[in-house]
């Protein structure tokens, strides 16, 4: 405990909701998070982007949502009863859905325990994360959630 | 001061003054002897000058003000209405108008002082009493000096007061009717608890006997209890000023009262001098005093004009209009609201002790609350519904202006009659119609009407008639633009269109005059030979159909050489729910909007025959379009080949097409919700989305993209 309220007094902190896709740790920024659900029906939208599995019904909501594995070009897995959508708000009243594995925890990171990611610079692809945390001793993937639900495709 | 909280409400009314001083003006340009509405119009002006001076929108109080006092010499009968003084007046108008809209989006009215208006309705003034200008128009700075030069320092602190224009004309007023002036200063007990209460009785006492024509301190800051121990006074009666005073010191806790009559031509001077005070020096003593609001009002002026806007940044932080757009909701409907949802809650209730009652309730009454609830919701439904819906009546009201200036400027004679302007839409809709409308109205104005030497050779009657008549039709609604003018003439659109290369000879010949009318709805297509104010530059009628098709509702014209045309929009009623045929394809379902189906055909599947390699039917002798469902949706196509399919006819206008799905669930009302932005669907025939009743979500069809 000593540790964290160190931290807090020196850094500025940022909390992150980890998410699990296959063996790597992923953290969304929590502000962003409105809501995280079951998995359940989706209606399949013809002719959209292939990463939208389609629309969901949030509570009289249509919230549309996008397979996280498929939008970063990871194979599709079997859905199983630890998968999540999670409704991410950018803007006011344009919520979207993430469908990811599973979701484990909720952390604190303080600035020092972020390092930027590493660019590199073979690849095109654009970056969907904007930093690596570090949390004892695991290390977790920071989204930048602008690129992962921007219309760009992976090229 | 912070107006805020209240520039909604200064709107709101500001607005319906505005339309009522309009409307009435119309009213009084026909009868310029009305004195109802010459009273009407007073009252609409004074109630505005008073909102705007308590905002402190100092220019739109101007302008109210030179206005009201024009009707104030009318209504004494020193001055006539002429079509002049009613131009005159209804630019006034415009100027409020435009004064309401920056202050709508800027919180501020700013920089205009519309001093071209104000001179002309004091010319009118002028001209119409016949005086030689009495009084120089102060406005600009109404509120500057206080200080009196002569120096009674001692307790006629009225002297002190600074009148303005309109409370000398009060005066002036009270002085014709033989009433006399006083001034006086009522000092209070200093060791009085409960002032304001004090100058409260003090008021009613002088109120019983004459009038208030000003306090200083103002009787909002005298009632807030926002002054020393006296207070200042000018009265107009026609009790002698003994009585008035002894009136005043009747009140317990007053000290003493200092008073005396005032001639009226001392007021005059003193305002006179004043006025030069202003003219002549900008900063005399008392200017020290003034500094603080002098230079509020000053920098805003400033700042505006060279556009750097340092000092009034905070005020203007976005360009979007600073107050929300609401919707005047009748108690009566809320109150049917409140009902319903505490039926509801009811209905919930008892559900509940329905589940926690345990197996001893029995079936039949658990169905009962089921039919309940659902009859509450129904009539919820409906009744929101009804709060969103505005009578058309707030875009018409500004019409009848519309044509008259038209009539003026056009140089022909014409008269609007409206019909059903109580047809109740959606507020989305009508905002949006407004337009459309507007060019609706111009196009017939300009174009449809003869002009009056026309109408006069022709036999008709020199007046030429427009008619708005709205009026609901199912679930839709219908508006008619029509005139009993020249109509159109198809041989003369044919030409032009042949002429311009829209269309060629051959396809002249053979196209009916439907067809050729509907040309007119093309961009810049435009058969008035000269191109006017008003209209003729061909953007009217493609913007009104464009419109007009993205609000779901659809345009279309009747009309016969020599005796008018006829422009019919028709409108859904709401947008936010439709009435939709659910089908179902493969294994989804979908929804197709009841407003585009046609009809629903059983069609055996030898009666499918090929055009250009493409699937059509022959429907009644009317060529089909098939289009399969499951292809333009990228489903699997339905392996067991079936003898007959089910064909949903879908129109557009004058085209048809079949949709093929595989089963029908049946009608329903549902509610449109959009798809969201991040969703791209590319052929764009998916239009939005609905919940059913299980919760699932089910795509609404757009069949006006697969035509």
């Amino acid at each position: 405990m000593d540790e964290i309220s160190l931290m807090n007094n020196e850094y500025n902190t940022t909390q992150y909701i980890v998410i699990n896709i296959g063996d790597e740790q992923y953290g969304i920024d929590i502000k962003y998070v409105d809501n995280i659900v079951r998995m359940q029906k989706i209606t399949r939208v013809p002719n959209c982007q292939e990463y939208f599995k389609g629309v969901i019904n949030l509570r009289g909501e249509v919230v549309p949502v996008m397979s996280f594995r498929m939008k970063v070009g990871l194979p599709e897995t079997e859905l199983t009863n630890k998968t999540r959508i999670i409704i991410i708000k950018l803007e006011p009243n344009a919520p979207v859905g993430i469908i990811v594995d599973a979701v484990r925890e909720v952390v604190t990171l303080g600035d020092n325990n972020v390092d930027e990611a590493a660019k590199s610079s073979t690849s095109n692809d654009p970056s969907y994360i904007n930093g690596i945390g570090k949390y004892g001793e695991t290390l977790i993937s920071l989204l930048d959630l602008n690129v992962v639900i921007s219309d760009k495709e992976k090229e | 001061m912070d107006v805020n909280q209240y520039l909604e409400i200064f709107l709101d009314e500001t607005n319906e003054h505005l339309q009522s001083l309009s409307d009435q003006l119309m009213i009084l340009e026909n009868e310029p002897e009305n004195e109802d509405t010459i009273n009407e119009i007073f009252r609409a002006a004074h109630s505005l000058k008073g909102m705007a001076g308590t905002m402190g929108y100092k220019r739109m109080q101007a302008l109210t003000h030179d206005m009201e006092n024009v009707f104030s010499e009318i209504r004494n009968g020193k001055m006539k209405v002429t079509s002049q003084l009613v131009d005159v007046l209804f630019q006034t108008l415009d100027a409020l108008e435009e004064y309401k809209n920056t202050i709508q989006e800027t919180q501020d009215e700013g920089t205009n002082d519309n001093a071209a208006i104000i001179q002309a309705l004091q010319k009118c003034l002028d001209e119409g009493t016949g005086a030689a200008p009495e009084e120089k128009p102060e406005e600009k700075k109404s509120e500057a000096p206080k200080a009196d030069a002569d120096g009674d320092n001692g307790e006629k602190k009225w002297k002190n007061i600074n009148l303005q224009e309109h409370e000398i004309n009060a005066l002036k007023e009270a002085e014709e009717k033989k009433m006399n002036i006083y001034g006086c200063t009522v000092f209070v007990q200093e060791s009085c608890i409960l002032k304001a209460a004090r100058a409260f009785l003090v008021f009613k006492a002088i109120e019983e006997l004459g009038e208030i024509i000003i306090s200083d301190p103002s009787t909002q800051d005298i009632e807030d209890e926002k002054f020393d121990f006296d207070f200042s006074l000018y009265i107009v009666s026609s009790e002698p000023y003994d009585k008035v005073a002894e009136a005043i010191k009747s009140v317990s806790e007053i000290d003493r009262v200092v008073g005396e009559e005032i001639p009226i031509e001392e007021i005059l001077d003193k305002d006179g001098q004043e006025t030069k005070a202003v003219e002549e020096g900008p900063a005399p003593a008392p200017a020290e005093e003034e500094a603080k609001p002098a230079v509020q009002e000053a920098a805003p002026a400033s700042a505006a004009a060279q556009n750097t806007g340092s000092a009034p940044a905070k005020k203007q932080t976005a360009n979007k209009p600073v107050v929300n757009r609401t919707v005047r909701v009748d108690i009566e409907k809320l109150d049917v609201l409140m009902n319903l949802v505490s039926e509801l809650i009811i209905a919930k209730n008892s559900l509940v002790s329905y589940s926690s009652g345990g197996q001893a309730s029995n079936n039949s009454s658990f169905n009962e609350q089921i039919e309940y609830l659902e009859s509450v919701t129904t009539n919820l439904h409906e009744s929101v519904m009804k709060v969103r819906m505005v009578p058309i009546e707030s875009i018409t009201t500004k019409f009848p202006r519309m044509i008259r200036d038209l009539s003026k400027k056009l140089n022909k004679k014409m008269e609007l009659y409206m019909s059903g302007e109580d047809t109740e839409l959606d507020r989305t809709v009508v905002d949006e119609i407004g337009d459309p409308l507007m060019h609706m109205l111009r196009n017939s104005a300009d174009h449809g009407l003869e002009s009056t030497e026309e109408r006069v050779a022709n036999g008709k009657d020199p007046v030429g008639s427009i008619f708005l008549d709205a009026y609901q039709d199912g679930n839709n609604v219908v508006i008619e633009v029509k005139d009993d003018g020249r109509g159109i003439d198809v041989e003369a659109v044919k030409r032009k269109a042949i002429e311009r290369g829209t269309i060629t000879s051959e396809q002249g010949e053979v196209m009916s005059s439907k067809e050729i009318i509907d040309l007119l709805f093309l961009p810049s297509f435009s058969t008035a030979k000269v191109v006017s104010d008003v209209s003729g530059r061909g953007v009217g009628l493609d913007v009104v159909k464009s419109k007009i098709e993205a609000l779901g509702g659809d345009v279309s014209v009747k009309t016969k050489l020599g005796e008018g045309s006829t422009f019919s929009i028709r409108l859904p009623l709401t947008l936010a729910i439709i009435q939709a045929l659910m089908v179902i394809v493969g294994d989804e379902k979908y929804a197709i909007s009841l407003g585009s189906i046609d009809t629903i055909e059983d069609i055996s599947v030898d009666e499918i025959k090929y055009v250009e390699a493409k699937e059509v039917i022959n429907l009644r002798g009317n060529v089909i379009p098939i289009v399969r469902l499951h292809e333009v949706l990228g489903l699997e196509a339905p392996e067991e080949n079936r003898d007959s399919m089910i064909v949903v006819i879908v129109k557009k206008g004058d085209q048809y097409a079949g949709l093929v799905v595989d089963e029908l669930i049946g009608q329903q009302e549902i509610v449109i919700k959009s798809l969201g932005k991040y969703i791209n669907c590319t052929s764009r025939m998916i239009s939005g989305a609905t919940i059913l009743g299980d919760g699932e979500v089910a795509l609404i069809i757009d069949a006006n993209c697969l035509i």
